[in-house]
């Protein structure tokens, strides 16, 4: 019921936006071909990877060079047997796990069963998405060190999560956000709101996933947009109804286990290449020509070299991409406080028996992860050194196909085995992220629609075990398939706006509601309620206005100017070569089709200048949160603050597997 | 829950206020150097991109190696954490848990 309302609104907004949807599916007919995205060139073409690169495949969404004859060729017959091996392991998870889930707490955290190491694993696996794993080598391979800065902020973004989240969580909740923010509140509104705020949070990145998934999917298998949604969801729903967190766990364990290897792998072969020198890499790459030729031409838009400028050097320092420090700022926010929200990462902290394991999984994952970006900026230069920018880019506009080139490449070159092989072996690695990192999105969604809603709101707490686990099952198989009709739904659509939408939401109501419930001894319904509202409606309000969006009348201002460029030549009587009469022809569609549009809340520019809306949306929710906190003073709330101070300090009370 | 506790009489314990006190200090004092450092990078390299281009091993620049040292920063506040933590806050919490049972 309340999964279709959802979907509903969710179809509806897509549904609204004009004309997009429809038309650049006629032009390009071939799916799985080159060229699916409007209109590569005049979209800044890295406005799309790395975003918030953990998050992404979303950002990853190939946005392919119009026309180009290059593409990343996989050897099929190897890659699908790769894929059909994972498929095969995990599912044996699957069965494994579903023996093993009898109650709700088996369901929602394994039974609070799962080791610190393991745990670590999985939230590392977490953290390493499609995007990071082929979006973030791609900013690296096209913009150098920026792309490497990007690196940062997930990894910085475990401070938070250790010192302040992790144990108290563990500590005094049980299942989901709702548990502890609904500990000392009224717990009906609070779980509702609560519910509410971890379905919308999960539900856009998971469509910004699912979106990733498809295109990446299409362009690594050669099949349909719909058969790879469809088919990544059948896998996704199959995990969580039948093995709920057990499976999640350990097919995100996996999945972990050989995406560090296929990294270190890689790694390994770039810096063998380089002769162990990692100086004398980074000076091959500041002397290389097609570097320097690629900075000064597609970066830095120089036609004639400046004199005595080092382009090479260049590539070595910040400002070809990040070109907003506040933007950073904002970026860096959202990732020091959002990741601390995310519902699916909130809910990692409980499959775990104490506190004490809780933080030791967070330094494995700390660990697990610095070494991950570490390796993806070695492989990310290499990428740029060994195949060039102008090769990668013309792959894909973003870079997103740089990982798997590079493989290619080491592994023996296109066409022989060894690269085959290690193509196909990233391929499937880079489908066990996707697979992995929906399920456990789907799982935080059922678990605030079933365990709060269902069972805390409709039945006040009264249910048995096997109606929780009945009720879980039933909502996570609704999550999964309004994930995919919504995946479906959302094709066409600018996905990069909801991965940032996700990330500030959680940085804005969940994580003040979270701390604050945890460490104020005031806080209280009112304080919750308004923080987790006024976050969200400002984060979401901050974001349709801001540059991430489409601005049709931007993309036809551009191709005005490529058209009334192009005319003039031949006005002056230049023959156009086929590549200009092509995209002469492509902007006057491009033109008529998209002047006098609007955005999807009818802007033709934005308003709000950032990117991430963190600097100003997490100061709101936190002024909400005092706010409606000191409004409506609650003296039971603060009664049981010692309480849940008591417990989330000292981990008395805890809520274990045992205590059904 | 097998047993229930008086949570406002542990409150006021002067071990539990002790472990209160210091777990504080300690957990925001270094979130808040972290984040200051973290924060430096976005800040300088975008306002004072000058000092990121200084090479310092070959061509390896200061902005490199800045980025790298976020990485061992983050590594160092954990490890550190890890120490103090089983060292003074977990030994803390069992003393003052076998108190109270």
């Amino acid at each position: 019921m309340f999964t279709n309302i959802i979907s509903a609104l969710m179809l509806a907004l897509f549904l609204v936006t004009p004309g997009f949807a429809e038309e650049p599916a006629k032009q390009s007919p071939q799916a799985g071909t080159v060229a699916q995205s409007t209109a590569p060139a005049l979209q800044a073409p890295a406005a799309v990877p790395g975003q918030s690169a953990a998050a992404a495949p979303a950002a990853t969404a190939p946005v392919l060079a119009g026309g180009m004859p290059t593409k990343v060729r996989p050897n099929r017959a190897i890659t699908i047997s790769m894929f059909m091996t994972i498929i095969g392991i995990t599912l044996c998870v699957v069965i494994w796990a579903a023996r093993q889930t009898k109650s709700a707490s088996d369901f929602y955290t394994a039974g609070g069963g799962i080791t610190g190491l393991q745990n670590g694993w999985a939230i590392a696996g977490d953290y390493m998405s499609a995007a990071s794993f082929l979006g973030m080598s791609g900013l690296i391979s096209l913009y150098g060190i920026d792309g490497f800065m990007y690196a940062v902020g997930p990894m910085f973004s475990f401070i938070a999560i250790l010192l302040v989240i992790a144990e108290p969580c563990r500590n005094a909740g049980k299942f989901t956000l709702g548990d502890i923010l609904s500990f000392r509140t009224a717990p009906k509104p609070v779980r509702a709101v609560a519910a509410l705020s971890t379905v919308t949070v999960s539900l856009f990145y998971l469509i910004a996933q699912m979106v990733g998934a498809g295109k990446l999917m299409q362009v690594l298998l050669d099949i349909p947009y719909r058969v790879s949604v469809i088919g990544v969801g059948i896998l996704m729903v199959g995990y969580v109804v039948f093995g709920g967190m057990k499976a999640t766990t350990w097919v995100q364990i996996i999945k972990a286990g050989l995406l560090m290897s296929g990294t270190v792998l890689l790694a390994f072969l770039v810096m063998a290449k380089a002769g162990m020198n990692p100086v004398g890499f980074f000076t091959d790459i500041v002397g290389n020509q097609l570097i320097q030729d690629h900075v000064r031409m597609n970066v830095l838009k120089d036609a004639l070299p400046k004199a005595g400028f080092d382009y090479g050097q260049r590539f070595m320092e910040p400002g070809l991409f990040l070109k907003n420090p506040l933007d950073q700022v904002s970026l860096g926010i959202a990732w020091a406080l959002g990741a601390a929200g995310l519902p699916h990462i909130l809910m990692r902290f409980f499959t775990v028996p104490s506190a004490k394991e809780a933080r030791k999984s967070i330094v494995i994952a700390l660990f697990i992860n610095s070494s991950f970006f570490f390796l993806i900026n070695i492989i990310g230069f290499g990428a740029a050194l060994y195949l060039s920018p102008q090769l990668i880019s013309s792959v894909d506009k973003g870079g997103n196909m740089a990982t798997l080139l590079l493989a290619q490449l080491l592994g023996g070159g296109a066409g022989s085995l060894g690269g085959d092989m290690f193509l196909a072996f990233i391929c499937a690695v880079a489908f066990a992220t996707i697979l992995a990192v929906v399920s456990g999105l789907v799982l935080a969604a059922s678990a605030a629609i079933a365990h709060d809603v269902y069972v805390n709101i409709v039945m006040d707490g009264k249910a048995d075990q096997h109606t929780q686990v009945k009720v879980a099952r039933i909502t996570s198989l609704f999550v999964g398939l309004a994930a995919i009709v919504m995946g479906l739904a959302a094709e066409k659509e600018n996905v990069v706006a909801l991965v940032a939408l996700a990330f500030a939401v959680a940085a804005s109501g969940n994580f003040p509601a979270v701390m604050l419930s945890l460490f104020w001894k005031r806080f209280n319904t009112a304080g919750v309620i308004s923080a987790l509202l006024v976050g969200t409606i400002s984060a979401l309000g901050l974001v349709v206005i801001s540059p991430v969006m489409t601005y049709p009348q931007k993309i036809a201002d551009d191709a005005k100017k490529i058209v009334s460029t192009l005319e003039k030549k031949q006005l002056e009587g230049a023959v156009l070569a086929d590549k200009d009469l092509k995209l002469l022809e492509k902007s006057r569609g491009d033109y008529s089709k998209n002047n006098g549009q609007t955005s999807m809340v009818g802007l033709t520019a934005p308003i709000f200048p950032l990117k991430n809306p963190g600097i100003v949306s997490v100061p709101l929710g936190l002024i909400a949160a005092i706010l409606g906190t000191l409004l409506f003073r609650d003296r039971r709330a603060e009664e049981m603050f010692d309480e849940i101070e008591v417990r989330q300090i000292t981990g008395l009370g805890i809520s274990k597997a045992s205590d059904h | 829950m097998s047993k229930s506790y008086n949570w406002s009489e542990i409150a006021r314990n002067p071990k539990y206020l002790e472990l209160k006190r210091k777990k504080r200090v300690f957990l925001f004092g270094w979130w808040i150097v972290a984040s200051i450092y973290y924060f430096s990078l976005p800040l300088l390299s975008g306002y004072f991109p000058a000092l990121f281009k200084v090479k310092l091993i070959g061509v390896i620049n200061f902005g490199y190696l800045f980025i790298l040292s976020q990485f061992l920063v983050a590594i160092f506040v954990a490890m550190y954490y890890t120490k103090i933590a089983n060292r003074d806050f977990d030994r803390l919490t069992d003393e003052l848990v076998r108190e109270i049972q």
